[in-house]
């Protein structure tokens, strides 16, 4: 045990010591939660429209009232049919100039239409040059059409649809990301610091003297592992802290159990830093292989940004490998949600799995330039 | 022309090493396909759990629907009410769809059956986009039924989708993974290129040489640039052909915003190199500020949304206008008269740039 712990103190003091490696330990963490937090969001606030009305009836003015009472429209008149010029044209114009997301047309024979006829139609010009967002100003359109039919049949719904969104009620990213982001936080310690560190005493050929050292390789590992734990740890109950007080998202859930997955999550963060230490020739070969095989396929290939759902199977079959698929469920799940113990057993057992694999190929690596030294 | 024989060695480091050749020539390509897959709002394969209490075979019709569309894979179809919450915490599906027997005010059966969505909002954007297409379904149904009998809605929006007709979310994301890609390159191999002749020393050699401050400065930016270019002609030719982006503007546009972006990269990389002392340090910063300007572009998500203390940082940042730009020459065909305030202010913040790095770089080699 004190052989372990005199490890323990002396990888301390390399942390310490290094002020870009406090930087990173630190600062990083917090920035990237903060900027992370206000920068990303699919959120759609405010639609900028232009009405091009060209019956400028009753029924025409209903209908741009319709739009007009919602708080996410912001309308814009491109010009009835009396001004100059053609007032669609200008529409056009707004919109390829992205001063206005959607167009709405209301042609001449409207009103006469829905008299006579009982029917009628107008139409909606949507940017869609980034297809997300056109989406979603396509389901805002369709619920205010769908509300006008309702208000002209008087008798209500044409048929009962209730939505009901859990969890977020309000549907904001921030949700979403930022407990994705302690995740990748995480990971950034777990893997990164420590590939750095086993590769650094490589490369000072300081890590002859730990092979000679009458230390077993387990508590070397232990030894240097230990710290990058309790490192990440802090940073975890950090950042979770700045999630919960800066940005106000619950946390529905046990801590305590948060805790237990988390440190699964980071054993197999560590257990990756290692192999990808044991591996790298080089300090920069470690970082570059820490941030090529840790960071990208995390933010990437987990679910963090984009569903693993919609991913293509062979991307999908990837994302099975990779830790932070399990711990980013986890975590929502758990802050979230209120998920319990015993709805993540697989994702559980899929952690301990990555990290047995790891810590294996790692540690006969290990043993075997121990052994080459020797 | 002593500057040519400067950019010749600085060529000939970079393209010497086989790996060198892999990272600029081959990789890009690899990222490009790679992250023109991942990185995709598209919204696919949502599992669902469906929960049908209605009598008829009208809920039945409808859940074929669903099942028939790719938007959605339906997990399971169950008769009995479930424990919804439970199966949301564990979180296998993402929505659950109850169906039962509606009844109107007077107690009748409505035809239809009552519909409610249950989503799980953690993640907003596909529960918002997803319970739209739901919506879409249902009401597509009723119409098509209604048709059957001659009836119609009484008032219906003719949708056009402007500029990308099909909603394929690679015809967003495609041209700004180009721009990613010149800036990754171009940042990275010009940040650590000086850092590496202060290391190994070579740098004396360099500087005892008859070249002035601005000719070493020129002759380390304009190789990567030249590669940069080079590098965003290959990425501009696999995103047209391997994901058949239409490409509707003017490449003259394209390339003379392209080059008054590269100059301010370029410029800010040699900054960076300046005041590193070791290639790490250099990577180190390289990497957070290309995560900056990445997320502050608007290159995943709008950045309409960011609040306006954060504004500054985006209105400094080079790469959204690049993104800006790039995406309306590809997807919307506009010229420069359409953007020319954006390449206007891209070219103050260029100018700003290279003056700035200049100096700093003018007082470094005199020291």
């Amino acid at each position: 045990m004190a052989r372990i712990k005199a490890i323990i103190v002396k990888e301390f003091f390399h942390i310490l010591r290094d002020p870009r490696s406090l930087i990173i330990v630190f600062i990083a963490p917090v920035t990237m939660i903060f900027i992370l937090g206000y920068a990303f969001s699919f959120d759609l606030n405010r639609i900028d429209a232009a009405v091009v009305d060209f019956s400028q009836s009753d029924f025409s003015r209903q209908l741009v009232n319709r739009f007009a009472n919602n708080r996410i429209f912001v309308l814009h008149f491109a010009g009835g049919g009396t001004s100059g010029g053609n007032p669609l044209r200008a529409a056009e114009e707004m919109l390829r100039k992205e001063k206005i997301k959607e167009i709405i047309v209301i042609p001449v024979d409207f009103s006469r239409r829905l008299t006579v006829h009982g029917q009628a139609d107008f139409g909606i010009i949507i940017d869609a040059s980034n297809s997300n967002t056109a989406n979603l100003v396509f389901q805002y359109n369709e619920m205010i059409v769908l509300e006008f039919i309702a208000e002209m049949k008087k008798a209500g719904q044409l048929f009962k649809l209730h939505t009901k969104i859990y969890f977020n009620p309000e549907a904001k990213s921030s949700f979403f990301f930022i407990p994705g982001q302690i995740a990748a936080i995480l990971l950034m310690i777990s893997a990164m610091l420590t590939s750095v560190s086993i590769s650094k005493e490589r490369e000072t050929g300081s890590i002859a003297l730990l092979f000679i050292s009458p230390l077993k390789s387990y508590e070397i590992i232990i030894g240097k592992t230990i710290p990058y734990i309790i490192v990440a740890l802090l940073d975890g109950v950090l950042t979770l802290m700045f999630s919960r007080f800066w940005f106000g998202i619950p946390i529905h859930g046990s801590l305590l159990v948060l805790l237990f997955f988390a440190i699964l999550y980071i054993i197999a963060g560590l257990s990756l830093g290692i192999l990808i230490s044991t591996t790298a020739p080089t300090q920069k070969a470690a970082m570059l292989a820490a941030q090529i095989l840790t960071m990208l396929p995390s933010y990437l290939l987990s679910g963090f940004i984009f569903p693993i759902d919609s991913l293509n199977p062979v991307l999908q079959a990837i994302s099975y490998a990779i830790p932070a698929t399990y711990f980013l469920r986890i975590i929502r799940g758990v802050i979230l949600k209120g998920s319990e113990l015993k709805h993540f057993l697989f994702e559980g057992l899929m952690l301990v799995l990555l990290s047995a694999i790891l810590l294996l190929a790692a540690s006969r690596k290990f043993s075997r330039q121990r052994k080459a030294v020797q | 022309m002593r500057l040519r024989y400067l950019i010749k060695k600085e060529l000939i480091e970079m393209i010497r090493q086989k790996e060198m050749l892999f990272l600029i020539f081959v990789a890009p390509v690899l990222q490009i396909i790679v992250l023109g897959y991942v990185v995709s709002t598209d919204i696919r394969h949502v599992p669902v759990g469906i929960v049908n209490l209605a009598k008829g075979n009208k809920a039945e019709q409808i859940i074929q629907r669903i099942d028939q569309t790719p938007l959605f894979r339906v997990r399971w179809v169950t008769r009995q009410p479930v424990d919804y919450l439970s199966y949301f915490k564990k979180g296998t599906v993402k929505s659950i769809i109850i169906f039962r027997e509606a009844l109107d005010k007077k107690r009748n059966l409505l035809k239809y059956p009552e519909v409610q969505i249950l989503m799980d909002g953690v993640d907003s954007n596909t529960s918002l986009i997803a319970a739209g297409y739901f919506n879409g379904i249902i009401k597509n149904f009723i119409l098509n039924d209604m048709g059957r009998r001659g009836q119609q809605l009484p008032l219906q929006a003719k949708v056009v989708f402007r500029f990308n007709p099909e909603l394929r979310s690679i015809n967003f994301m495609g041209p700004g993974i180009v721009g990613f890609i010149l800036t990754i390159l171009t940042i990275f191999l010009t940040a650590t290129s000086l850092v590496r002749e202060k290391e190994q020393q070579t740098l004396d050699t360099l500087l005892m040489s008859r070249l002035s401050a601005l000719e070493i400065y020129i002759g380390k930016a304009l190789p990567s640039a030249l590669i940069g270019m080079v590098d965003m002609v290959i990425g501009l030719f696999v995103v047209v052909t391997w994901f058949g982006i239409p490409f509707r503007g003017n490449p003259l546009d394209l390339a003379l915003t392209a080059l008054v972006y590269v100059t301010a990269i370029l410029s800010y990389a040699l900054l960076i190199s300046v005041f590193s002392s070791t290639q790490q340090q250099a990577m180190f910063f390289a990497w957070f500020s290309l995560l900056m300007f990445l997320l502050l572009s608007g290159f995943f998500t709008p950045i309409e949304n960011i609040p306006s203390f954060l504004r500054i940082l985006v209105d400094i940042n080079p790469l959204r206008y690049l993104m800006k730009i790039i995406r309306e020459i590809f997807l919307k065909g506009n010229g420069i008269t359409y953007f020319w305030k954006d390449l206007l202010i891209l070219s103050g913040i260029s100018v700003t740039m290279v003056s700035i790095s200049l100096l700093n770089f003018k007082r470094f080699i005199s020291k």
